[in-house]
C-alpha cells in the first residue's frame, strides 16, 4: 500500500485519451493546459476565486484548479472545445459573440462553462438567478451587463419540455473498457 | 523537504486501513476545494492525500421516519437542489444557497466543510443548531458518534484522531421549527462570512424551543445558550429581541482580522441575529 508520489495517468480530456505523468499535487487545470494542450482551459488564479478554469468534469461543471489531476484518472472531463458541438453551448457562444459579452476574453471560457451550468440546472432563470450563476467567474473588462444579457437571450429561446427529467445528470457514460484498454489505461495508488 | 504522496482507496475498509497507516501523515481529500488552495499556499506538505471520492457509498441524502441521514461526501450543490434538505432541514438549505459559488457547490462536501472546521464554515451553524450528530469510523476506535457541539475544537481542529474518518452525519427533521440563516460576507459569492447567524423556533406565542447560533464570531461556530433560554417562554416583540441581542454579544468572542474588526463583527451579529429572528417569523 504505497502511496504514489508521481504517477502516469490517463484523462479522457474532450474524449482523447490523453496519458501523462502527474505528481500527486498537480491540479486538473495544470494536466489540462501543460499535458493535454487544452490551452482553452485558463488559469486567472490558481486558487478558485476567478472561475476561467471551468471545465465540465464527472457531469458538473467544476473550477479544475480545485481538483487534482490524479482524481480525474480514468474520467471523463469536457472543456468549451469538446461541448462545441452541443447544443446549448453552441446557442451560448453565439450569443456571447452577438451580444458583445466578450472583450479581452480571458474569462469567456470561464463564463461560458458557469453559463452552460446553470442553464442546464434551471432552464428559464431571472436575471439575478443568472448574476448568481456566473457569481464565482471574475470578469474585469464588460461589467458584466452584457454577459448577462447574451445568456438571458439564450434562456429566452429555450423551450421546456414537459415532464422532463428532472436531473442535473448528463448522459456521459464511464470510458468503456475498451477504451481505457485502447489507451493504455493505468491504475493508480489503490486503483 | 515537501513531499506530497496520493492514494485512492475504493473501499471505504481500505480507507480506514490507509489512514491507520499513515496516521497523521494522512490528509484526508474529498472535493479539493479548502486542499488544492492549501496545497498552493504551502500549507499542506509532507503527507499522503488519501482520495475518499472513490467512495461512493459516503454520498446521498436519506430520510428514516423522523431522521435525515446524510452521507459525508453529499455534494453542497446536491444539498441546495435537494426537496428533502428544503423542508426537513430548511437552514441548511438556506446555507447551502449562499456557500462559496455555484461552481465551487459542485464539487465542495458538506463532511469537508465541518472537518476543515473553520469558524465561518457556511454548514456549521445550521449543523450545530440542529444538534447534529457525526459519525466517525476507524480500525483503531470502530465508529464512535459525536455530537456536533462537541466536535469543534478551534480554528481548523476538531476532536477527530488522525486515523478517524467523518462517514456520514444524521439529526431530526426540523420541519416544524421556523428558521434562518443569514451570511454576511464582503461579496455575495466565494466569500467567507464576517458573520453568520442561525436561528431555528418553535412555537412563537411564546416561543417554546429557540435555537441560535453563530459562525466567524468565535474561535468555533458557536450554540448562544444563554441567549436561548433568555428568549424561551417569551413573546415575539422588538424589544424582547433586543435584550436578547445585548445577552448573545455577550456570548461571543470575535476577533479582529482582515474581513473585520472585533467591534465591526459584534455590530453585524447584533444585527444579522436580529435579521434572523424577524426572517424566520415572517
Amino acid at each position: 500500500m504505497d502511496p504514489i508520489s508521481k504517477s502516469m495517468i490517463t484523462i479522457f480530456v474532450n474524449d482523447q485519451p490523453v496519458q501523462a505523468s502527474v505528481g500527486a499535487s498537480e491540479s486538473l487545470l495544470d494536466f489540462l493546459r501543460q499535458k493535454a494542450l487544452a490551452t482553452e482551459v485558463k488559469c486567472g488564479c490558481g486558487r478558485g476565486d476567478c472561475g476561467t478554469c471551468a471545465v465540465l468534469f464527472d457531469g458538473r461543471v467544476v473550477k479544475s484548479c480545485l481538483v487534482l489531476a490524479a482524481q480525474a484518472n480514468g474520467k471523463r472531463v469536457y472543456t468549451i472545445r469538446g461541448l462545441a458541438g452541443d447544443s446549448l453551448m453552441a446557442n451560448l457562444q453565439d450569443s456571447f459573440v452577438q451580444q458583445g459579452a466578450i472583450q479581452c476574453g480571458f474569462c469567456t471560457p470561464g463564463m461560458l462553462m458557469a453559463a452552460y451550468n446553470l442553464l442546464r440546472i434551471k432552464p428559464t432563470p431571472t436575471r439575478s438567478e443568472i448574476r448568481q450563476g456566473i457569481s464565482g467567474n471574475l470578469c474585469r473588462c464588460t461589467g458584466y451587463q452584457k454577459i448577462v444579457d447574451a445568456i438571458e437571450a439564450v434562456a429566452k429561446k429555450i423551450v421546456l419540455v414537459p415532464d422532463a427529467p428532472d436531473s442535473m445528470d448528463l448522459p456521459i457514460p464511464a470510458p468503456t473498457d475498451q477504451e481505457k484498454a485502447k489507451a493504455g489505461y493505468l491504475l493508480l495508488g489503490g486503483g | 523537504m515537501n513531499e506530497i504522496g496520493y492514494y485512492r482507496p475504493k473501499t471505504l475498509v481500505e480507507a480506514l486501513k490507509v489512514l491507520h497507516d499513515y496516521a497523521s501523515r494522512a490528509k484526508v481529500i474529498a472535493g479539493g476545494t479548502n486542499v488544492l488552495p492549501d496545497i498552493q499556499a504551502g500549507k499542506v506538505k509532507d503527507c499522503v492525500l488519501v482520495d475518499v471520492t472513490g467512495l461512493d457509498e459516503l454520498s446521498g441524502i436519506r430520510m428514516e421516519g423522523d431522521m435525515v441521514y446524510l452521507g459525508s461526501l453529499t455534494l453542497i450543490s446536491d444539498l441546495a437542489a435537494s426537496r428533502t434538505i428544503r423542508e426537513q432541514a430548511n437552514v441548511l438549505w438556506q446555507a447551502c444557497q449562499v456557500f462559496g459559488d455555484p461552481l465551487v457547490r459542485n464539487r465542495a462536501t458538506v463532511g469537508g466543510n465541518l472537518v476543515y472546521a473553520s469558524p465561518a464554515a457556511d454548514t456549521a451553524v445550521p449543523l450545530l443548531i440542529m444538534e447534529t450528530i457525526l459519525v466517525a469510523e476507524s480500525l483503531g476506535k470502530g465508529r464512535r458518534e459525536i455530537p456536533i457541539g462537541q466536535f469543534f475544537r478551534g480554528p481548523g481542529k476538531t476532536v477527530l484522531a488522525p486515523e478517524e474518518l467523518i462517514t456520514s452525519l444524521f439529526f431530526h427533521s426540523t420541519r416544524s421549527y421556523q428558521g434562518a440563516y443569514i451570511k454576511f460576507g464582503l461579496r455575495q459569492a466565494m466569500a467567507t462570512s464576517v458573520a453568520n447567524c442561525g436561528v431555528l423556533l418553535s412555537g412563537t406565542a411564546p416561543f417554546r424551543t429557540v435555537r441560535v447560533g453563530f459562525g466567524a464570531l468565535a474561535p468555533m461556530p458557536l450554540r448562544a445558550a444563554r441567549t436561548e433560554m433568555f428568549l424561551c417562554g417569551k413573546i415575539p416583540e422588538e424589544s424582547v429581541f433586543a435584550e436578547a441581542a445585548d445577552i448573545a454579544r455577550s456570548e461571543l468572542q470575535p476577533i479582529s482580522d482582515l474581513r473585520g474588526s472585533k467591534e465591526y463583527r459584534l455590530i453585524l451579529a447584533d444585527a444579522l441575529f436580529k435579521q434572523a429572528l424577524r426572517k424566520a417569523l415572517a
